[in-house]
């Protein structure tokens, strides 16, 4: 009588402890760890969230950093790794050099690392390099989405005449690379010359000035890019303030509802949207894939595309969901 | 019995108060260098401008000179708070997040009543706005004062604590969005201009003439832009308030000597918190203006820094970060310097990098002119 109870409570306590195994494999926890508080990350994480209610991924959002920066990111970062119940992280490094330790030692514990929009070393995963482990790249090619950017605007002026880049930091990868997509991509057109291009710091009044003060060298000027929201809100009240409105073409990266707004005005002739929205979806699509499956990331990055939004398009409905929102 | 080191102190902080160069110093040679040096700034910002003109002619235009003029609007009224703190011997880091604050809160306020429709007519919405932002800016002001007088943190600290709640509070309002879709009106007023003239249209107050060739566009000239009359008006009346009134002088004596401050009587803890209400006053003044100039609430980025351009420009316009020297007219030569040279240099297309050692340089000179020549500067 004894051992058949001894032998039904160890069959019950080995039951329970299985039952227990299978139901935390069932739920994998995420974690995302945004670069910054912005529009962006907003909606990359209402992408991510989506996709993690419909795949059932239980997702931790860690705070959004106030400044841009290792020094603000690391630390909620680590705080995030030392729960100790996280599957896989995927986040936006702040440095691409300062985070590698840092997300090594994450990778090292077992938890799997995806970087988003932004990448640790030069963001080749696939090569032999101490920056190779994490599972993937997913994130806008910003040197592409500049390029593109610079052909369109190209066109938009009739092939001739100056344009300006209205950069924010001389010092952070990604606007560097929309800079740098810009410069190459108007060398296509003999016609076009970039006159200037410009850094404000994210300060919407200094673009605004900076604009201004090369458009009174430049009268002629016929283009203006703007990297980012607030240098793109500074380039066209700039150019709204001159009486130059539609006279010079503005284009702008990032779809906030104002500057599509401005679009609808005419104040702004072009809007760059990235997918922010999607990469936040993939990442939690892909990881769930890996943790269930161990299916691997082809080539260890995903690059979604970009949406351009015109006067000629901005109305249309299939291009709504491309428009950042809260 | 007050020291004589003190005393002296004393009287320089007095000598400070005088806000015009003395004219009468050409007496003589040494006169002529305490003018010089006394007012190096203002010379040095004059031949800046001769010199971005020669290099560039199109710098020398009613056109650029609004530009620079507009553009400093911001800076110019934080800095303006910014001395006032300065010259109590204290410090104001948050200033750039509680224009943020208040930009947001106000376009928030504008946009509720404009959207919702609900019969309210355009002004109305936006002198609401306005009075809600300058109303809630007051708050950080409040709460840095009593922080700093009844609590003894020390400023740097506490207005370190506000810098991160102003902006956190900006943030949680407008989500990390610019509050935009305000009435068209707000942009009227903040990007308008007291005259234009137009060869073709003549001379037009408030109204800009509708033209549409580029050429005449360009040479259309507009004179004083609405929101610099507006950051003029305040400037007068708060140099006048530093250089003229009882708490103007308390304020000089509190930074020289806090406790001769206390010991001829002053209450020093309800002027040290009516000291930063003023400062969070014309920041939020500055976060309504920018509503006005841009048509949108935004909060401020972590990374414009807009505090240490206030300070550097109060720095080089001579006041003393040990407290008890400095002028608003000295701050506005301050920021008027740093916006020219900001500008000029995008005209004659210096990469950004020398600009920021160019601004380094100019501020240790600025220190180094008041270490060197203490007494020319200070001294009548």
């Amino acid at each position: 009588m004894k051992k058949t109870v001894i032998g039904l409570l160890v069959i019950s306590l080995i039951l329970a402890a299985a039952y227990g195994a299978l139901a935390a494999d069932k739920t994998f926890k995420m974690a995302f760890m945004p670069g910054i508080a912005d529009p962006f990350y907003f909606t990359m994480e209402k992408g991510a969230q989506a996709k993690a209610k419909e795949l059932g991924v239980e997702l931790i959002v860690g705070e959004y950093p106030k400044a841009w920066g290792p020094e603000s990111q690391v630390p909620i970062l680590e705080a995030l790794a030392a729960r100790g119940d996280i599957d896989l992280i995927f986040t936006a490094p702040t440095s691409s050099e300062a985070l590698i330790p840092v997300l090594k030692k994450i990778h090292d514990r077992g938890i799997s690392v995806i970087t988003v929009d932004t990448y640790i070393g030069d963001g080749d995963y696939t090569k032999k390099s101490n920056y190779n482990f994490p599972l993937a790249f997913i994130g806008t090619d910003n040197y592409l989405g500049g390029k593109v950017v610079a052909e369109s605007l190209a066109k938009m002026i009739g092939g001739k005449g100056k344009v300006m880049i209205q950069n924010t930091n001389p010092d952070v990868s990604s606007v560097v690379g929309r800079g740098k997509g810009f410069t190459d991509g108007i060398k296509g057109t003999p016609g076009v010359k970039l006159v200037a291009h410009e850094y404000c710091l994210d300060n919407q009044e200094k673009a605004q000035a900076q604009v201004g003060a090369v458009l009174q060298k430049n009268p002629d000027l016929a283009g203006v890019f703007g990297v980012n929201v607030f240098s793109a809100q500074g380039a066209y009240r700039a150019i709204v303030n001159a009486g130059l409105t539609g006279a010079v073409k503005v284009a702008t990266w990032d779809a906030t509802e104002d500057l599509i707004n401005a679009l609808k005005k005419g104040e702004v002739d072009l809007v760059l949207a990235q997918k922010p929205g999607e990469i936040g979806s993939l990442a939690v699509e892909w990881g769930y894939k890996y943790l269930k499956d161990g299916t691997k990331i082809p080539d260890k990055k995903l690059v979604p595309g970009f949406f351009v939004f015109t006067k000629d398009n901005v109305n249309d409905p299939d291009a709504q969901q491309y428009i950042y929102s809260k | 019995m007050v020291p004589s080191r003190q005393r002296r102190h004393l009287f320089q902080c007095l000598d400070t108060i005088c806000i015009f160069p003395d004219l009468s110093a050409m007496k003589n040679k040494i006169n002529f260098q305490r003018l010089v040096l006394k007012n190096w700034v203002l010379i040095f910002l004059l031949l800046l401008i001769c010199f971005f003109s020669i290099l560039e002619p199109a710098f020398f235009s009613i056109r650029n000179v609004n530009n620079i003029l507009i553009a400093s609007t911001a800076v110019l009224l934080l800095a303006a708070g910014e001395t006032f703190v300065i010259i109590s011997g204290g410090i104001d880091l948050s200033v750039g997040f509680i224009m943020g604050f208040s930009a947001v809160s106000s376009a928030t306020v504008m946009q509720f009543l404009f959207a919702k429709g609900a019969g309210y007519p355009e002004p109305v919405c936006i002198i609401a706005g306005c009075l809600a932002g300058l109303l809630l800016g007051l708050i950080p002001g409040l709460v840095n004062g009593i922080l700093v007088a009844r609590f003894r943190v020390p400023p740097f600290i506490a207005t370190l604590g506000m810098y991160g709640i102003a902006n956190g509070v900006a943030m949680k309002i407008c989500g990390g969005f610019p509050v935009s879709f305000l009435p068209p009106l707000t942009g009227k007023i903040g990007n308008g201009y007291l005259a234009y003239y137009s060869s073709k249209s003549g001379l037009s107050l408030f109204q800009k003439p509708v033209l549409t060739d580029r050429a005449d566009i360009l040479a259309l000239v507009r004179l004083v832009p609405v929101s610099v009359i507006i950051v003029a008006v305040l400037l007068i009346i708060f140099g006048l308030i530093l250089s003229k009134t009882r708490f103007g002088q308390h304020t000089y004596a509190i930074g020289g000597n806090v406790d001769a401050a206390i010991r001829s009587g002053i209450d020093v803890p309800r002027h040290l918190i009516r000291t930063y209400v003023i400062s969070s006053f014309l920041a939020s003044c500055a976060g309504v203006l920018l509503v006005l100039r841009f048509t949108m609430g935004n909060h401020t980025q972590f990374g414009a820094t807009y505090e240490l351009f206030a300070i550097a420009s109060v720095v080089i316009g001579g006041a003393s970060l040990m407290g008890g020297k400095g002028t608003i007219y000295g701050t506005v030569v301050g920021v008027l310097l740093l916006g020219s040279l900001e500008i000029g240099f995008v005209m004659i297309g210096v990469e950004v990098f020398y600009r920021y050692i160019a601004v380094g340089c100019i501020l240790i000179f600025a220190v180094l002119v008041d270490q060197v020549f203490p007494d020319l500067v200070h001294n009548e």
